[in-house]
C-alpha cells in the first residue's frame, strides 16, 4: 500500500493564550518566535498510516508544505515515527495560503509523488479548521473521499473505513485510490517516536521541491477565490445567571439549556 | 560558539517530555506517598530506548551524544526525580563504563539486556567506612583457582534491590588508594553476593537504595571490567559522567519547582491581587529562572566536553555543584513562596525539597565537589 500523508505545521496550540497574535497586515496568525508542531489531526493521520503500514506493508510518504527553514522538525519527527520519506514543498512566502490554495499545491505535490493508493490528511488544520483539503485533493485526484475517519481495515480491493457521526459512527467501504481525512479516536494516538529512531531518521530519503516548481500552484497566477478580509480574536465574556423555579425546574431548564448547547 | 539544541536534541527533548507528562508525572506522588518500583514505566522508557542512550546502535542503543543524555534525564526529573534515579544509574553508572571499558564479549553480554531493560543495573562503590574516600574502600577480591572471589560490603546501592548486574570496585592489590583497586561485573545470579538491608529515605523514594554484601563471592576471571588495579580511574571516569547526570536531575527538580512557582504565584490570590503582583514574588521567580539558567549552562558545557573526549572532571563536579545547590535553594524558595500549601503533600512542591537533598549528596557531596574543582584550579596537595 502506497500511503502519502499531509502533515501540516502549526504554531503549538498549547502554548499560552498570551503567546497567540494576529498580524494585522497579513491577516494571519504571528509564527516568528513560537514553536511549531504538527497539526493535531494530522498527526492521527499519520499514526492511522503508520499502523496500516505495520498490518499490510506498504511506504508511507510524508508531505508537507511550507518554508523549508522551518519543515525539518515536523519532518523529522514523521521519518522517526516510522514513515519512509519525506517531501517537503518549499513555499517561500510562508504559511500565507488557505486551504483551497494547499490543496492545489498538494495535488500537484502528490502527482510529481506518482504512484498512491491513499493520501491521509488531517480532519481540520488546529489553526484555520477549514476542514477543506481533504474533499478538495479527492476532487482532483479524481480519488473516491471520506471524512472524518478514526479507523482504516484492508478489504479485498479495498478499505472498510469507520466515519466518525454525530449519532456515533458509520461503516463505509472505500476503493481504492482514496482520499481520507483522518480524526482522533483512542486508537490512533500519535505513537512517540523511540530515540534511536530519532537519529536514524537522518537516513531516511527527504526531498526538497520549491512551490514554484510545481504546476498548477498559485504562482501561476490565477486568483485563489478565497479571500481573508478579516481576523479578529473573539471577546471573551463571562455571564451568570440565575434559573427561576424549585430544584426540580431548575434541573431541567439546566439540562435543556447544556443540550442546547451540545455540552450534553 | 552556538547555544541552539540541533533538530534531534529538539525532537528528544519533545519526545521526553511528552512520555514524562502523560506516564511518570500522574503518578509521581503516588510513587513518593507509597514507594514501589515503577516496572511499568521502566519498561515504557526502554521500549523508547532510555535505558542505553549513549550505547552505539550495535549493541541495541541509541548512539546519542552526552548532550542528549542531559535534555531526556532533565525533561525525566521533572516529572519525577525517583523514576529519573533509576534511570540516569542505568545510564550513566552502568551502561557507560561497560561501554568505554568493558571487552568486546562483555559488551555484547550485557549492553543489549541493560539497553532493552531486562536487565537493571547497579553501581557498588561506596563502603561504610568509604564514602567521600571512595578509593579506601576495603572490599577484597583474591584471586582463586582461575576465578576471582570478592567479599565485602557495598552500601547506598541505588537500583540495587532490582539489578541484575553489579559493577562492583574492590582491592584487588596490598596497597593503599586508587592504585590497588580493580572494577567487577558481577551478575546477581553469582554465588556469594546478595542484598541486605534496604533503606528508607527522605525523597527519590522509588528508586531503591540497599546494602549489597559479597561473601566469598565467585565471579569469572572474564568478568574483570578493565585492566587489574586499574579500577580507581574507572570509578572516577564514570562518576564524570555520573554527575553530569546528577546535575541534570537536579535540574529537572530545580525546574519543577520554579515551573509550580509560576503557576501558583499566577493563581493564588493575597490582598486582593494574584501574588505574582509582589516583588517578593518577582524577584524570587527572576533568581530561580537566572541560577537555574546558569546550572543548566554548566551542565551543557560539562556534557559537551565529554563528547568531545575532553578531560571534563572539573566541570563536571562544577556543573553538578551549581546545579545540586540551585535545586536545594529553588526547592526551599518554592515551599517559602507556597506558604502553608508548601509543606502539605497536596502540592508537589514538597516532594521537590525532599528530592532535591540527595542532589547535594549523592555521586560526591558538594564538599567533594569544592574539593575536586580545587584541586583542578590549586593543583594536588
Amino acid at each position: 500500500m502506497e500511503i502519502i500523508v499531509c502533515l501540516k505545521q502549526v504554531v503549538d496550540p498549547e502554548l499560552p493564550a498570551r503567546d497567540f497574535a494576529i498580524d494585522p497586515a497579513t491577516r494571519r496568525q504571528v509564527r516568528e518566535g513560537r514553536p511549531l508542531v504538527i497539526s493535531t489531526y494530522d498527526e492521527n493521520a499519520l499514526e492511522v498510516a503508520l499502523q496500516l503500514k505495520d498490518r499490510v506493508g506498504g511506504k508511507v510518504t510524508a508531505l508537507t508544505l511550507g518554508p523549508q527553514g522551518v519543515a525539518g522538525d515536523a519532518i523529522r519527527l514523521a521519518l522517526a515515527m516510522g514513515a519512509d520519506e519525506a517531501v517537503a514543498v518549499d513555499d517561500p512566502h510562508g504559511v500565507g495560503l488557505l486551504g483551497v490554495e494547499k490543496a492545489r499545491v498538494l495535488t500537484a505535490a502528490i502527482r510529481r509523488i506518482g504512484r498512491f493508493d491513499l493520501v491521509l490528511c488531517g480532519c481540520e488544520s488546529a489553526d484555520w479548521v477549514e476542514r477543506v483539503v481533504g474533499p478538495l485533493l479527492a476532487e482532483a485526484l479524481a480519488a473516491a473521499c471520506v471524512t472524518f475517519v478514526s479507523r482504516i481495515e484492508q478489504t479485498n480491493g479495498g478499505l472498510l473505513v469507520r466515519r466518525m457521526a454525530d449519532e456515533g459512527f458509520h461503516q463505509l467501504e472505500v476503493r481504492l485510490p482514496a482520499v481520507l481525512s483522518v480524526t482522533s479516536d483512542e486508537t490512533n494516538r500519535p505513537r512517540l517516536p523511540k530515540v534511536k529512531d530519532i537519529m536514524t531518521a537522518r537516513r531516511k530519503p527527504v526531498q526538497v521541491w520549491p512551490m514554484a516548481d510545481l504546476s498548477g500552484t498559485p504562482a501561476d497566477g490565477d486568483a485563489p477565490g478565497v479571500e481573508v478580509r478579516d481576523v479578529a480574536l473573539p471577546e471573551r465574556t463571562a455571564r451568570c445567571e440565575f434559573l427561576p423555579g424549585d430544584a426540580a425546574a431548575q434541573v431541567a431548564a439546566l439540562t435543556q439549556r447544556l443540550r442546547d448547547l451540545k455540552l450534553l | 560558539m552556538d547555544f541552539e539544541l540541533n533538530e534531534e536534541h529538539r525532537l528528544i527533548q519533545a519526545t521526553v517530555r511528552e512520555f514524562a507528562a502523560k506516564e511518570i508525572l500522574p503518578v509521581a506522588a503516588e510513587l513518593d506517598h507509597n514507594p514501589r518500583y515503577p516496572a511499568e514505566i521502566i519498561a515504557s522508557a526502554a521500549a523508547l530506548g532510555l535505558l542505553g542512550l549513549t550505547v552505539p546502535e550495535e549493541y541495541g542503543g541509541a548512539g546519542l551524544d552526552g548532550l542528549a543524555n542531559v535534555l531526556v534525564q532533565e525533561e525525566l526529573a521533572r516529572a519525577s526525580a525517583g523514576v529519573q534515579a533509576i534511570v540516569t544509574v542505568q545510564n550513566s553508572l552502568v551502561c557507560d563504563p561497560i561501554l568505554r571499558f568493558g571487552t568486546a564479549e562483555q559488551k555484547r553480554r550485557y549492553l543489549p539486556r541493560l539497553v532493552g531493560g531486562e536487565w537493571l543495573g547497579c553501581y557498588c562503590l561506596t563502603e561504610p567506612a568509604a564514602g567521600s574516600d571512595a578509593m579506601s574502600l576495603q572490599t577484597r577480591a583474591e584471586r582463586r583457582n582461575g576465578e576471582w572471589v570478592l567479599t565485602g560490603q557495598k552500601i547506598f546501592v541505588t537500583n540495587g534491590l532490582e539489578a541484575q548486574l553489579c559493577i562492583v570496585y574492590a582491592r584487588t592489590e596490598p596497597v593503599p588508594g586508587a592504585r590497588g583497586i580493580s572494577a567487577f561485573l558481577v551478575e546477581k545470579s553469582f554465588p556469594g553476593i546478595s542484598v541486605g538491608k534496604v533503606e528508607k529515605k527522605l525523597g527519590i523514594k522509588c528508586s531503591s537504595t540497599v546494602e549489597i554484601v559479597l561473601a566469598d563471592c565467585r565471579v569469572p576471571a572474564e568478568n574483570l571490567l578493565g585492566a587489574r588495579g586499574r579500577g580507581g580511574p574507572i570509578a572516577l571516569a564514570t562518576l564524570d559522567g555520573g554527575r553530569i547526570g546528577i546535575a541534570a536531575q537536579a535540574l529537572g527538580i530545580a525546574r519543577a519547582a520554579l515551573e509550580e512557582c509560576v503557576a501558583y504565584a499566577s493563581l493564588r490570590e493575597q490582598f486582593g491581587q494574584p501574588i505574582k503582583e509582589f516583588q517578593a514574588i518577582q524577584w524570587a521567580v527572576a533568581d530561580m529562572a537566572t541560577r537555574i539558567d546558569a546550572a543548566r549552562l554548566l551542565t551543557y558545557r560539562a556534557a559537551w566536553l565529554r563528547d568531545r573526549g575532553e578531560r571534563c572532571t572539573a566541570e563536571a563536579a562544577m556543573a553538578k555543584l551549581v546545579a545540586s545547590e540551585t535545586a536545594m535553594w529553588a526547592a526551599h524558595r518554592a515551599v517559602q513562596l507556597f506558604g502553608g500549601y508548601g509543606y502539605i503533600q497536596e502540592y508537589p512542591v514538597e516532594r521537590f525539597f525532599r528530592d532535591a537533598k540527595i542532589t547535594e549528596i549523592y555521586e560526591g557531596t558538594s564538599e567533594v565537589q569544592r574539593l575536586v574543582i580545587s584541586r583542578h584550579i590549586l593543583g594536588r596537595r
